[in-house]
């Protein structure tokens, strides 16, 4: 009997996955394409509708992952082919090389000190930089540096090597290649999750032109203590704090024009999140929501944007603004709107524009699902048998879907269904499976 | 001179207008107000607003719209069109319904009729005149070294083509 | 580079500066202009709200002719240039139409042809000729002048529509302005409407919408405003003072250009044959600054 599963996918969802099924004695391979775990829920600031400290509540999650038995964490590396049937497939996975052993890397950060190169960082959504050689963020697990080789002057120019000289445990290693396992599993569970909508395209909001007009993530990594500006609000364009700020909800969806079609779900709930998060922290800030509709479903959730707007003086107006403009001087930002509740066309001038952007199928989905044997549906996420009668399931018996991989959804939702994955995939250990294809 | 109304001439004006009524897309909208905030008219005027007029026509008030005034304060800058995201474009759902409203026989601004005239008669919307430098001197095409005007070779085959059109465009 | 030159009614009729400018750079930067006899209004924008099929018409018989002639047309005008494209449009997707109007074209003795390009000024100039042959060709270059490009609505909209620069971010006149040797500067409201069209219905609105623009480019610290299209320029520079006291500005003086007029003045062209006495906005002061006062 297969005694072992497959979670593909280190976010929330296949976090939650792997550890209810090791913790009920399943052998779990958590296979994650980044270096480290923790996916996007590690970069939030704070979690609705609660407002938990989001790496206060998934650091733990995170480190009994690297500590379970029962788990072996697979971090860069991807899944390559798979064949067999449920209760027995075979798995090629590839791990990529990080150029740094994790057996002897603890973690130290001399390396990160001692590198001279600087790059864009991921995790700070590029609005920070981290060295070529670094752990990608202090929660990281695991926490084991790893060589940026785009960027690494060794990779690219064959000189400096000053982090194998000055790393005090020998754990840098250029010499690292892929290496390629075979896993044997009972089952697959898909949690890759999704990509952010570029909005680029959206000319009239002037982002990457206009440098304080940043996307919900970003803005999030700017708010949050551990993000580039230590939680303090300040503007990319001059440093200065932001007091005025709007939010522009439905950027890039529920849309035929460009982005996505469908509505992606946690947005307003996000926006009122950050919205009090602003106030929290300034209670005399201006913060204005420009939204078409408030899709507030879920538990609890109604009330919190009901406190939003009646405790801290959060301002809700029903209308998208059709145009931003940046003043050139102060580039501070003018949003023309119409307040479609009362036929006001108007104007307003803010600090700060936050851009609720769309949940697009992850780039990973179309050649995963080709591996997996599974379909993508006409948004490009991957399909799950039935919403109704199967929500977790997909047409391979044995393989399912978790979380945002097949729909945008919120943290609560995605928690939720990765337990009923786990439980699904649970279900078919011990079925005989056929060996071939 | 009398020219006589083509039968099938009204009838490619009517379906065309049938197809570009049925192309609208009103009941895709969805009232999110980017096209009256992005309109440099509706921060003008409040009795022009985009977002309300393709309501009106999702709610089937094409009739009352046909008959007001607003239809013909667009100043065609095309913002509406660029930006909705759903593709719909206010702007060539007004100029349909300026065109049902012709053909209707509710009023409209002069403008376009002198417009119209003057095209008939001479191929073009003004004849050329003569105009002051800044130094109140006369100049004229001749005066500034330019050739003459164009105009269409045969007037009268033009006149009649184009005022048979029109003419087919007001008989409902 | 051979153009069947399309001048349009607004041009043909009073805004002689910017033929006269056209016809006096152009052929010095190598581009031939074929006069397009039998030419008539496009249709915009008066047909196309009273009749669009006379509109279509309009349009499609002077493609006609520029087809007869075996060149591309080039509109001087963003709405003839805009209509022209939008009728090609329509001819193809409706064969009903296209029926028609060949029919019509030929009691005109006239025969639509599909393969004509409308090319639009901008198009030519930073595209087809470019910024650094037009450099090169610049004697007398217009340093320390700002200046704000206005391309136009139907220069940049509806990007559905093939338009020469980017709706939201147009920078082609830009381009076209450093090659001259001025400098200038991106501002909120250079896609902004000059307001022309709907002066057949308000007036007043007209010149509000306008004077936003003008008062904006003077707040902004420029020189003075560019553009390339007749109906712009007959707003921001001739009803420039109408569009001041409606605004309450009577001080609102912008110089007002033709790109092409700056374009003459650059390569050492007489200012008398690039029309600038028919400006009505006070140019005075830049043209003596860019011709070192000999004129």
């Amino acid at each position: 009997m297969v005694n072992s599963a497959l979670v593909i996918g280190g976010g929330i969802a296949g976090i939650q996955a792997a550890l209810d099924l090791a913790d009920r004695g399943v052998e779990v391979h958590l296979v994650e394409r980044s270096p480290s775990i923790g996916g996007v829920m590690a970069q939030l600031d704070k979690t609705f509708p609660t407002m938990d400290c989001s790496i206060c509540i998934l650091a733990p999650k995170m480190i009994e992952c690297s500590r379970h038995p029962n788990i072996t964490l697979h971090t860069l590396s991807e899944v390559k082919e798979v064949r067999g049937s449920a209760g027995d497939f075979r798995v090629k996975v590839v791990e990529n090389p990080r150029y740094v052993d994790p057996v002897k890397c603890t973690g130290c950060g001399v390396c990160s000190e001692k590198c001279p190169t600087k790059v864009p960082s991921e995790f700070q959504m590029g609005l920070g930089t981290i060295k070529a050689i670094s752990v990608p963020f202090p929660q990281a697990v695991p926490l084991v540096a790893r060589i940026d080789t785009d960027h690494c002057l060794y990779f690219t120019k064959g000189v400096c090597k000053l982090c194998e000289r000055f790393c005090p445990s020998g754990a840098v290693d250029y010499e690292q290649e892929p290496r390629e396992v075979e896993l044997n599993v009972a089952s697959i569970i898909a949690a890759t999750g999704y990509r952010l909508y570029d909005p680029t395209e959206i000319g009239q909001y002037g982002y990457k032109r206009y440098l304080n007009v940043l996307t919900a993530l970003e803005f999030e990594r700017l708010v949050c203590a551990s993000g580039p500006t230590g939680g303090k609000l300040l503007r990319q364009s001059d440093g200065e704090h932001a007091h005025r700020i709007a939010f522009v909800q439905c950027v890039g969806s529920r849309g035929h024009r460009v982005g996505a079609s469908y509505c992606s779900s946690a947005c307003c709930m996000y926006a009122t999140k950050e919205a009090v998060l602003i106030k929290e922290h300034e209670p005399e800030s201006e913060v204005t929501i420009f939204y078409i509709d408030l899709k507030v479903f879920g538990q609890g959730f109604q009330d919190f944007v009901s406190r939003a707007r009646d405790h801290w003086g959060v301002r809700y107006i029903r209308g998208k603004p059709g145009e931003i403009r940046e003043d050139p001087r102060t580039k501070s930002l003018t949003l023309w709107y119409e307040n479609t509740d009362t036929g006001e066309v108007a104007k307003t001038e803010v600090d700060l524009v936050v851009l609720c952007t769309a949940m697009l199928p992850h780039e990973s989905s179309g050649e995963l699902a080709e591996v997996l044997g599974i379909e993508t549906d006409e948004y490009g996420f991957l399909r799950s048998k039935d919403p109704l009668t199967s929500p977790v399931e997909t047409s391979r018996p044995g393989v399912y879907v978790a979380g945002c991989c097949h729909g945008p959804k919120d943290i609560p939702e995605s928690v939720a269904e990765a337990s009923g994955a786990a439980a699904k995939a649970a279900e078919v250990i011990g079925m005989s499976g056929t060996g071939g294809d | 001179m009398e020219t006589s109304i083509d039968e099938r001439e009204v009838e490619l004006i009517t379906l065309m207008l049938q197809r570009a009524v049925s192309e609208m897309s009103a009941e895709a909208c969805e009232q999110c107000g980017v096209c009256p905030s992005a309109c440099p008219v509706a921060r003008h005027m409040e009795t022009f607003n985009p977002r309300r007029m393709i309501a009106k026509i999702s709610l089937g008030q094409i009739e009352e719209l046909l008959k007001s005034p607003e239809i013909w304060t667009c100043t065609s800058c095309l913002k509406c069109k660029e930006r909705c995201p759903e593709n719909i474009s206010p702007y060539d759902v007004i100029l349909v319904l300026r065109n049902l409203a012709v053909r209707a026989g509710y009023p409209y601004p002069e403008g376009y009729d002198d417009f119209v005239k003057n095209v008939l008669d001479s191929g073009m919307a003004q004849q050329p005149q003569a105009v002051r430098t800044r130094g109140r001197q006369r100049r004229d095409r001749e005066s500034l070294g330019l050739p003459p005007a164009q105009r269409p070779r045969d007037m009268e085959a033009f006149s009649e083509i184009l005022g048979g059109i029109v003419k087919a465009g007001r008989s409902a | 580079m051979k153009y069947a030159l399309y001048l349009g009614c607004t041009v043909q009729a009073e805004q002689y500066a910017y033929e006269a400018s056209v016809r006096q750079v152009l052929p010095r930067l190598g581009v031939e202009l074929v006069e397009m006899e039998g030419a008539s209004c496009c249709g915009f924008p008066a047909f196309s709200s009273i009749s669009s099929l006379g509109w279509h018409y309009l349009s499609a018989r002077n493609l006609a002719i520029a087809g007869s002639l075996g060149l591309d047309v080039l509109p001087l005008c963003n709405g003839c240039h805009l209509s022209f494209t939008e009728t090609q449009h329509a001819l193809e997707k409706d064969p009903h139409l296209r029926q028609f109007v060949d029919q019509k074209l030929a009691q005109e003795g006239l025969n639509y042809s599909e393969g004509v390009r409308p090319i639009h000024m901008i198009e030519l100039l930073h595209d087809i000729i470019g910024a650094d042959r037009i450099e090169e060709a610049v004697e007398r270059p217009l340093e320390g002048l700002k200046l704000a490009s206005h391309p136009g609505c139907h220069a940049i909209r509806p990007s559905e529509m093939q338009r020469p620069d980017d709706p939201e971010d147009p920078t082609k006149l830009d381009d076209l302005a450093r090659a001259l040797g001025a400098t200038t500067m991106d501002y909120p409201e250079k896609t902004d409407c000059c307001g022309s069209l709907l002066s057949t219905a308000s007036g007043r609105t007209t010149l509000s919408i306008a004077g936003e623009k003008l008062k904006a480019v003077r707040d902004h610290g420029f020189d003075g405003l560019f553009t390339t299209c007749p109906y712009c320029f007959k707003m921001f520079d001739g009803r420039q003072r109408a569009i001041g006291a409606t605004i309450g500005d009577r001080s609102l003086e912008v110089p007002v250009f033709y790109y092409t007029q700056l374009l003459g003045l650059a390569m050492g062209v007489e200012p008398e044959k690039l029309g600038l006495e028919l400006n009505m906005s006070p140019v005075d002061g830049i043209v003596k600054r860019i011709t070192g006062g000999s004129n």
